[in-house]
């Protein structure tokens, strides 16, 4: 099994409902995003005047480059099917690729929040919330999760229900009989990396136009993983200890601070 | 990856902070997975409120809310629904932002300092209802009712602006959704056939789509985009006539990039050639239409190399346009807009778009202009009156006739401006505004504050502090439309070839008002307690008003709620033409009042060397200026970029992504600047950007100065002569980058 969402260009009208629901739903904080509509357009194309659309959100990669760069230690997790009940154990850093829905997932408690991650998708569809900074990261990385909660409670993910142009679909690539992969069959394409291949599930379909324009504009690269790596290596290895250090010795300064402002205060007085 | 595998051993002992994170943790019974206590929950689990009716515009989808400890989390469509179904919009779903705003109005409050630069004192209702109704009923006893002017928009505007109009008894009431909007196209319709044709096109099942600068996707209303999308997806063909190429030009078929102002020259001519070369409709001519041969006699100059001068577009492009629209007649559905106050021509426009539907038969036919049949509930408001045409500025009384003969319902405004201003004919010294923001939807913001700066008294009743409530003496905080009752919200299926179905439903509040915030039927009641007219009082409360309402549909409150807020029945089939159905394709009371008796083509003026004309539209995230401080909105669309001609663009050596101001033709610059889009999506002699930006208020902390007010650009006049409506597309710009005016000859 491996959840997919087809976009049809042909019907998006552009209109952010997709953007602002999944605000909504996952309380993404302004500026960041889980997903984004991008306009494109209007330019002279081959095929004319052309604009469309990009509504991107996380591709849930058949080998997603995000999850190899996560640092953390990895641990053993069991995952379960919802519909057999079948199991499966596997070794996980703190992101991971679902061996039942083929979503790729975020175990926020154990995440660093290096943001290599982030800098590893081609599509930028990670981000890290410094917001939620605790004592063992610098923040927490988000993504969409194709509404993974919602999902196994039967309902749509939050942007597909709230679509007023009915321009997103979602569903099982792998079931032949289903709405994506009947999209896959007339075209549906993914934004394919130019230099690999890592399989986006999230796939457009649209005129020979607009496909043509958004292809052009948006097809990605693989990102630098050389920098991925070491801001990994570096985030992981260095930043909790120096943040434990730094706590220690801010503690240090703002307490003798803090005694020298009451005691000064006292004397004021 | 060798490299991950050693690098994760190394870096295991670093993060084994990590693991022992002590947070309590949620496992999902499905498949075992733990959820952190850090992921947002999602709103599945929280308790659905029903009865919600979106007024983030004015379509007003049918909603549910997601309610956690009290908190409104989300607003998803009502599953229930046959109109927007679980479906909202990006406003619809920023509607929280709205409600739960921090700039939000809190508390009634008294501006002690300036109009215009206020200083605000918060007191307390009891006082600013005494202020209020003792102030307007002192212009009452001194000057009349018609010392009142009111500026009024939206669901929550209407008890009140019934109260002035019909109770109080003035005539001075302007509403921006007819006299900057509509207006014209209701009443150009109903000199043609009896009826405003709303935007009740069939367009689901229609052969060809027919636009006029219609652009739908940044225009967005759910069902009527749900009815646009399903028709293209049945394979009806676009056509679009845009400057611009819109959103909808870029789904079109053909693209007519039309000369601004030129709309009517290129329907006649469409026209003229359907008659002479017989492509139109003889049954429907005969059965369903008068004045054909004075109709054809009137277009008949207009052949296609005239109007494709005029246009500035190719003949045989109309040519393939009129030959589309013949071979798919009578299937073929003739949008009458929306937004059509543009150039001071516009009532011959929409004459001509209602000529053009008659003469390809097009009325009550698959595929047409087909008002559904909705269900009847009747409102509840403040008793009519006769008040006589005495004090009604639109009625010339030494002629005993009306000034603008076919204005829409309200005095244009303009007329109550100069009235206001001058003093004359009688002094208009009180000024109520509702909902409305006449400084950010009215041209010419100098006159409109020269209005305010004439009266004695000023009161505004919104949720937000928009830029007209700088102006206002007492400044009310009402209950935005998440929170109170009031509109009931009626129709049928969107798809008229589906089972015909027709749902009533009733706005009512999914959370509880916080602060000080009242709704309309309390504050206007109060109101009328204070200027004497307790016994009109025509309900107690707004709850009374909507359940009054529903009782003449054999409803109640408690019986929609029983029904998850949607009362749904069965409907009736909406074609097939009524027999007295008469499209006057020659009207001779518009020919008896000096307007032509067909449509005509009234030139605009042209732009001036050095400038282009500014063109504006919608934003699919903004509706106006009403959503510009809602930080959800603001963040998908911050700022307006002015679309700039690619070759115009280099020759004045402006890129993508320049700041620039602008100046018109009057000398008005703007206030702020915004970033130029450069394309060659858009004619040479034009520019365009998004409407409602640019709040000059700076209680507005998201809204405030971000991107251009283009109403402030929009200084110079042009009035419709048939309604009295505005015209706002004959106001000339050049751009500004770094202090240096640049000259935009094409």
């Amino acid at each position: 099994m491996q959840y997919g969402m087809i976009i049809d260009l042909e019907r998006c009208v552009g209109c952010h409902a997709c953007t602002i629901a999944c605000r909504a739903e996952w309380e993404v904080p302004v500026p960041y995003q889980r997903n984004w509509v991008k306009r494109l357009g209007p330019t002279m194309t081959d095929d004319g005047m052309a604009a469309t659309y990009y509504p991107g959100l996380c591709n849930h990669c058949d080998a997603p480059p995000c999850v190899d760069e996560c640092p953390a230690d990895q641990v053993e997790k069991t995952f379960k099917d919802a519909k057999s009940g079948k199991t499966k154990t596997m070794t996980v850093s703190a992101t991971w690729k679902d061996p039942f829905d083929g979503s790729v997932q975020v175990d926020k408690d154990r995440c660093l929040g290096c943001g290599a991650c982030a800098d590893a998708c081609p599509y930028g569809a990670r981000y890290v919330n410094p917001a939620m900074a605790d004592d063992n990261s610098e923040g927490k990385v988000d993504k969409c999760t194709y509404c993974k909660p919602r999902v196994e409670q039967g309902l749509e993910p939050a942007c597909v229900q709230t679509c007023i142009a009915d321009a997103r679909i979602f569903g099982d690539l792998d079931d032949p009989n289903s709405e994506v992969a009947k999209y896959v069959k007339k075209g549906a394409k993914g934004l394919e990396v130019s230099d690999g291949k890592i399989g986006p599930n999230s796939r457009y379909y649209g005129t020979k136009k607009d496909m043509g324009l958004l292809f052009t504009d948006y097809t990605p690269q693989l990102a630098d993983m050389g920098s991925v790596k070491r801001r990994a290596m570096m985030a992981s290895m260095v930043k909790p200890a120096m943040r434990k250090a730094k706590d220690i010795g801010m503690l240090g300064i703002a307490g003798a601070l803090l005694v020298k402002g009451l005691s000064e205060n006292e004397n004021n007085k | 990856m060798a490299f991950n595998l050693t690098r994760r051993k190394f870096l295991q002992t670093a993060s084994l902070a990590a693991a022992s994170v002590p947070l309590s943790k949620v496992v999902s019974a499905n498949t075992g997975v733990s959820k952190s206590a850090l992921d947002a929950t999602g709103t599945a689990g929280d308790k659905t409120v029903v009865g919600g009716i979106c007024e983030m515009c004015f379509w007003r989808c049918q909603l549910v809310g997601k309610v956690r400890d009290g908190r409104l989390m989300k607003l998803e469509g009502n599953p229930k629904s046959i109109d927007n179904g679980t479906a909202i919009c990006a406003r619809g779903n920023a509607g929280i932002k709205l409600l739960y705003d921090v700039d939000r109005l809190k508390y009634p409050m008294k501006n002690v300092g300036k109009r215009g630069e206020p200083k605000w004192k918060r007191i307390s209702w009891k006082e600013a209802l005494d202020e209020c109704g003792s102030k307007l009923k002192s212009t009452v006893d001194k000057y009349g009712a018609h010392g009142i002017c009111v500026f009024p928009h939206g669901a929550s505007a209407k008890y009140p602006m019934h109260y002035f109009e019909r109770t109080v008894g003035t005539h001075n009431v302007s509403e921006a959704s007819f006299f900057q909007c509509r207006g014209i196209r209701d009443t150009a319709y109903v000199a043609t056939i009896g009826k405003a044709p709303g935007e009740k096109i069939d367009m689901p099942n229609t052969k060809v789509l027919f636009f006029i600068g219609d652009h739908l996707g940044e225009n967005v209303h759910v069902s009527h985009i749900k009815q646009y999308v399903q028709g293209l997806q049945n394979g009806a063909k676009l056509i679009v006539a845009d400057p611009r190429f819109s959103a909808a030009a870029a789904k079109a078929d053909i693209w007519v990039q039309i000369k601004p102002g030129t709309d009517t020259a290129y329907m006649l001519a469409i026209m003229n050639y359907l008659v002479q070369n017989k492509k139109y409709d003889a049954d429907f001519i005969e059965d369903h239409t008068s004045g054909f041969e004075e109709f054809s006699e009137a277009i008949k100059g207009w052949t296609l190399e005239k109007a494709a001068k005029e246009c500035d577009i190719p003949a045989k492009q109309i040519k393939e346009v009129a030959e589309m629209l013949a071979a798919n007649a009578p299937n073929v559905a003739i949008h009458p807009g929306r937004h059509v106050s543009w150039h001071g021509n516009d009532f011959q426009r929409e004459r001509a778009l209602a000529c053009l539907t008659g003469i390809l038969g097009a009325y009550y036919v698959k595929g047409g202009w087909v008002p559904a049949k909705g269900p009847k509930v009747k409102g509840v408001s403040w008793a009519k009156h006769d008040h006589g045409n005495e004090f009604n500025l639109n009625y010339n009384q030494e002629e005993d006739e009306k000034i603008y003969t076919n204005n829409p319902p309200g005095t244009p405004t303009d007329l109550i401006r100069d009235c206001a201003i001058s003093g004359k004919p009688y002094p208009i010294k009180s000024c109520v505004v509702w909902g409305q923001n006449p400084l950010q939807t009215i041209p010419n913001q100098q006159k409109m504050k020269d209005l305010f700066n004439a009266m004695d008294f000023v009161m505004c009743v919104d949720v937000m502090p928009t830029d007209v409530t700088a102006w206002a003496d007492i400044l009310l905080p009402e209950k935005s439309y998440l929170e109170r009752h009031d509109y009931i919200k009626k129709g049928t299926q969107w798809d008229l070839s589906k089972e015909h179905q027709q749902y009533i439903s009733a706005r009512m509040p999914l959370v509880d008002p916080m602060f000080e915030r009242k709704d309309q039927v309390y504050i206007t009641n109060e109101l009328a307690k204070r200027m004497g007219h307790s016994d009109a009082i025509p309900v107690n409360t707004i709850e009374e008003m909507v359940d009054k309402s529903l009782a003449s549909a054999n409803l109640s409150l408690e019986k929609l709620i029983a029904e998850d807020g949607i009362h749904i029945q069965p409907g009736k089939d909406p074609y097939g033409i009524p027999e007295d159905f008469e499209v006057l394709l020659f009207n001779d009371d518009l020919e008896d009042a000096g307007h032509p008796g067909a449509p005509t083509y009234i030139p605009v003026e042209e732009v001036p060397a050095g400038y282009a004309r500014l063109l504006y539209g919608r934003s699919p995230v903004h509706t106006f200026n009403r959503s510009q401080n809602n930080v959800w909105l603001h963040n998908a669309m911050p700022d307006n970029p002015v679309w700039l001609n690619n070759e115009v663009a280099a020759k004045v050596g402006l890129v993508d992504g320049d700041t620039v101001g602008f100046v018109n033709s009057e000398g008005v610059e703007s206030e702020t600047t915004t970033t130029v889009k450069v394309t060659p999506g858009i004619r040479k002699d034009c520019v365009y950007m998004y409407h409602g930006y640019g709040s000059a208020n700076p209680l507005m902390t998201i809204g405030v100065g971000a991107g251009v007010d283009d109403q402030a650009l929009i200084t110079k006049l042009a009035i419709d002569p048939e309604t009295g409506c505005h015209g706002m597309r004959n106001n000339f710009v050049k751009l500004i980058k770094n202090g240096k005016v640049l000259d935009l000859s094409a």
